[in-house]
C-alpha cells in the first residue's frame, strides 16, 4: 500500500505542478492584467453562442497583443453557466469575488442577462451586453452598471418591419420562443406591422427546445398568412426551417426570421435560400474596417464570423476605447461616465452609446440569405441598410416614434 | 375550421393524427431501450438520450461520407450498441449491487462526457441531414399534404416495436432475458450468463436509442443538447407506460405525442404542462404504469 500511496501523491503532485506551474510565470510575467470575465453558454444546445463570444474574444486578445489597454495585458476567464440563469449568477459572482473581474460579457439568454444585470449594482460591475436581445435590459429592468453594445430585439424587429412596410405582404403570423427575447419581440414586431397597416394574423410561443413545430406549422398554414415572423433562439429556428421546408409551407408563407445567422444557413442549407429578415451584425457589411477583420478572424479561426463574433468583437474593442479614456480600469464609476455619450467606429458603421439607457444606436440591417459562389454556405445578402436614429426605441422603452 | 367543407376539416384532423403518430414512432424507439434497461438491469440510464445524439451524429457522418440515408439506418444502431455494450461492460458491471445513486451518477457522467466529446469533435453549428431522395417532399392526402418521412417514422415505430415485442415473447433469447428481468438470481441458478444478458441488452437498447437518432436526424438535425431534450420525455413515456414494458412504452409513446402535438395545436399556451398533467392522472389510479407489473 506505501507504494501505491507515493505514486498517487507522486502524481497528484506532478500534475498540479503541470497546471500550476504556467499559471504561476504568467502572473509574474504579467503582474497586473485587466480581466474580462465571460459567464457564457460552453455546453448544450446553446454552446455556438458563447463559442462565438469565445471566439471574439481569442481574436480581440491576439490583435491587442503587445500593447494592451493602458499599456496592461488583457485576461480573459470564460465560465460555462449551462444555460440556466442562477448557474449565470453563481458563476459571474465567483468571476467578480473570487477573480476580480469588473468587466463581464458573453451573457447568452436575455434571462440571464437579465439575473446577473439585477447583481451588478451591489457588485459594482459592469455588464456589457454584445447577444442579449430582451428590450426589457434597458428599458424597465435598466441599471446603471448595464451597456448593450449589441442590437436588441426590439431594434431587430423594427428593421424588419421597416423594410415590410414597403413590401406587398399584408398578412403575417409571428412564432417566437416562449421566454424574455421571443415574447419581447413580437410584442413589438405586432406593434409596428400594424401601424403600417398590415395584420397579425397569429402568435404562438412554443418552448424553448421543441423539436417538433408540425402543430405551429399546420396553424400557419391555416392562418393564410403570407409570411411568418420567426424569433426563434438559434437551434429551434433550425429546426423549424427543415421541417416548414419538408411540410412545403415555406412555398407558400416566407419565412422572416429577426435574426438571420450562419450557424441557422449552415444547418438548413439551402432550404433556407431566399429567407428575409435583419442580423445583428451580417458579415457582409461592405465597410473597410469590417473587410479587415472577416480576414483576420477567417485565418484565425477558418470560419466566416457570425452575427455574435462581429457584435462581442465591436463590444471589447469599444470597452478598450472607453478605458482607455477614463484613463482607469479598476474605478467602474469612472468608466461608466466614459462609456456615456461616447462614439465608437464600428465594424457595420458608426456607435453612439446614449446616456439615458446605455442603449447603443448603430445601423440596422435587413437581409437575405442567398447562395455565393465563393462561400461553402449560404450568405446574408444586405437588402437594406437603416440609421441608427430610425431603428432605436425611445429612451428606456420598447418603444418607437 | 374558418375555411369549410368537410374533407378539409377531416384532413386537419387526419395531419393532427399523423403528426402524433409520427413523433409518436421516435419517442418510442428512445423509450423502449430505457425502459428495457431498467426493466433487466434495474438501472435509471441517464446516458441513454445521449446514445440518441450519437446515433444522429454518427448518421450524419455517414451520411457525409457516402452521400446515402439507407446504409446509415443499417449501420449506425449496432455501432452505437457497440459503444454501449462496452460501456456496460466496462463500467456499468461494476456497481449493480451498489445503491442505485451510484448508477444515476455514473450515467450522467458518462451522458456529459459522451455529449461534450461530439461537441469537441463536431463543433457547435447543428448538422442537417437530408432525406433520402424516395422520402423527400411530401405527398397529398385528401385537402393536406404530408411529409413523406413522417409517415416513414410512423412506419418505422410500427415494425420496431413489433419486431422487439415479438424477438421477447418468440425467441429462446428473449425467454432468457425475461427470466432475468423477473429474477436474474434464479436464472443464473438456472444457468443463464446474466452478465452477458445484461451486456446484451443494454447494447440493444443503445442500438434502438442510436437508431431513433439516425431516425430523427432529418427531422430535427443533429445537434447539441437534443439528448437532454428527449430523454425527458422518454422518461415520461416510461412511467405512463410502465417500466420494462414494450407495449407500455408504445402506449406511452403515444399518449405522450398526442399530448404534446395536440397540446400545441388546441392549447397552445399550456402545451408543456399537459404531458405532465396526463402522467399524473394515470399515475393517480395506476401508480406501476398502465402495462407495468404492480410491485
Amino acid at each position: 500500500m506505501r507504494r501505491r500511496e507515493f505514486l498517487a501523491t507522486a502524481t497528484v503532485s506532478g500534475a498540479a505542478l503541470a497546471v500550476g506551474a504556467p499559471v504561476f510565470l504568467r502572473r509574474a510575467y504579467a503582474q497586473n492584467p485587466i480581466k474580462i470575465g465571460l459567464p457564457t453558454v460552453l455546453s448544450g444546445g446553446n454552446a455556438q453562442y458563447g463559442i462565438q463570444a469565445k471566439r471574439a474574444s481569442e481574436l480581440f486578445a491576439k490583435d491587442i497583443k503587445g500593447k494592451g489597454i493602458l499599456g496592461r495585458p488583457v485576461e480573459f476567464i470564460y465560465e460555462d453557466t449551462g444555460a440556466d440563469p442562477a448557474t449565470a449568477v453563481r458563476k459571474a459572482q465567483k468571476l467578480v469575488e473570487k477573480d476580480g473581474v469588473k468587466f463581464l460579457t458573453g451573457t447568452v439568454l436575455s434571462s440571464e442577462a437579465l439575473a446577473v444585470s439585477a447583481k451588478c449594482p451591489e457588485w459594482k460591475v459592469i455588464l456589457m451586453s454584445t447577444i442579449n436581445g430582451a428590450g426589457a435590459l434597458t428599458a424597465k429592468s435598466f441599471n446603471r452598471y448595464f451597456f448593450r453594445v449589441n442590437t436588441s430585439g426590439p431594434m431587430g424587429a423594427r428593421a424588419v418591419s421597416l423594410y415590410l412596410a414597403e413590401g406587398p405582404m399584408k398578412r403575417l403570423f409571428a412564432l417566437g420562443s416562449d421566454y424574455a427575447w421571443g415574447r419581447d419581440s413580437v410584442a413589438s414586431f405586432s406593434a409596428q406591422i400594424e401601424a403600417a397597416k398590415k395584420e397579425v394574423v397569429g402568435k404562438e410561443y412554443p418552448p424553448v427546445g421543441t423539436k417538433d413545430f408540425a402543430s405551429y406549422i399546420a396553424k400557419v398554414r391555416q392562418s393564410k398568412a403570407e409570411g411568418v415572423y420567426l424569433v426563434l433562439v438559434g437551434q429551434d429556428a433550425t429546426i423549424f426551417l427543415k421541417q416548414a421546408h419538408q411540410f412545403g409551407l415555406t412555398k407558400d408563407v416566407k419565412p422572416i426570421m429577426e435574426i438571420v445567422e450562419l450557424e441557422n444557413m449552415k444547418a438548413v442549407g439551402d432550404a433556407m435560400e431566399g429567407t428575409i429578415g435583419s442580423s445583428r451584425y451580417p458579415f457582409t457589411v461592405d465597410t473597410p474596417k469590417n473587410h479587415a477583420f472577416v480576414k483576420r478572424f477567417h485565418d484565425m479561426h477558418g470560419v466566416y464570423p457570425d452575427m455574435f463574433d462581429g457584435e462581442t468583437y465591436e463590444g471589447l474593442e469599444w470597452l478598450a476605447q472607453v478605458i482607455q479614456k477614463a484613463g482607469t480600469a479598476d474605478d467602474v464609476e469612472k468608466v461608466i461616465e466614459a462609456w456615456e455619450d461616447s462614439s465608437y467606429e464600428g465594424l457595420e458603421g458608426p456607435f453612439f452609446m446614449r446616456k439615458c439607457d446605455h442603449q447603443a444606436v448603430q445601423p440596422g440591417f435587413a437581409v437575405q440569405a442567398v447562395k455565393d459562389p465563393k462561400y461553402p454556405h449560404l450568405i446574408p445578402k444586405i437588402l437594406a441598410t437603416f440609421p441608427g436614429d430610425k431603428v432605436t426605441p425611445k429612451c428606456r422603452t420598447e418603444e418607437f416614434s | 375550421m374558418p375555411h369549410g367543407g368537410i374533407l378539409v376539416a377531416i384532413s386537419l384532423l387526419l395531419e393532427q393524427l399523423l403528426n402524433a403518430l409520427a413523433l409518436a414512432g421516435l419517442l418510442f424507439l428512445v423509450s423502449a431501450g430505457l425502459s428495457l434497461v431498467f426493466g433487466i438491469l434495474r438501472v435509471v440510464n441517464f446516458a441513454h438520450g445521449v446514445f440518441y445524439m450519437l446515433g444522429a451524429y454518427l448518421g450524419f457522418t455517414v451520411v457525409a461520407l457516402t452521400g446515402w440515408f439507407w446504409p446509415a439506418l443499417v449501420i449506425v444502431p449496432p455501432v452505437v450498441g457497440l459503444v454501449g455494450a462496452v460501456l456496460e461492460s466496462s463500467t456499468l458491471r461494476f456497481i449493480y449491487r451498489r445503491l442505485p445513486i451510484y448508477q444515476l451518477l455514473l450515467t450522467f457522467g458518462l451522458a456529459l462526457i459522451l455529449e461534450e466529446s461530439i461537441r469537441v469533435l463536431y463543433g457547435p453549428t447543428a448538422k442537417g441531414v437530408d432525406p433520402p431522395p424516395l422520402l423527400q417532399g411530401s405527398i397529398p392526402l385528401g385537402a393536406i399534404v404530408y411529409p413523406r418521412y413522417r409517415l416513414f417514422l410512423v412506419v418505422l415505430g410500427l415494425v420496431v416495436g413489433a419486431a422487439v415485442w415479438l424477438f421477447l415473447k418468440r425467441t429462446r433469447t428473449g425467454l432468457v432475458i425475461r427470466a432475468v428481468a423477473q429474477n436474474a438470481e434464479m436464472a443464473d441458478c438456472l444457468g443463464a450468463d446474466v452478465a452477458r444478458v445484461r451486456t446484451l441488452v443494454f447494447g440493444a437498447a443503445c442500438a434502438l436509442a442510436g437508431l431513433g437518432g439516425v431516425a430523427a436526424a432529418p427531422m430535427t438535425t443533429a445537434y447539441l443538447g437534443m439528448g437532454i431534450g428527449v430523454i425527458v420525455d422518454a422518461f415520461v413515456v416510461v412511467v405512463i407506460g410502465g417500466l420494462g414494458s414494450i407495449p407500455g412504452s408504445m402506449a406511452g409513446s403515444l399518449i405522450v405525442g398526442a399530448a404534446q402535438t395536440w397540446g400545441a395545436y388546441y392549447l397552445p399556451e399550456t402545451a408543456m404542462v399537459i404531458m405532465y398533467a396526463v402522467m399524473g392522472a394515470i399515475l393517480i389510479f395506476r401508480p406501476w404504469g398502465l402495462f407495468g407489473e404492480e410491485e
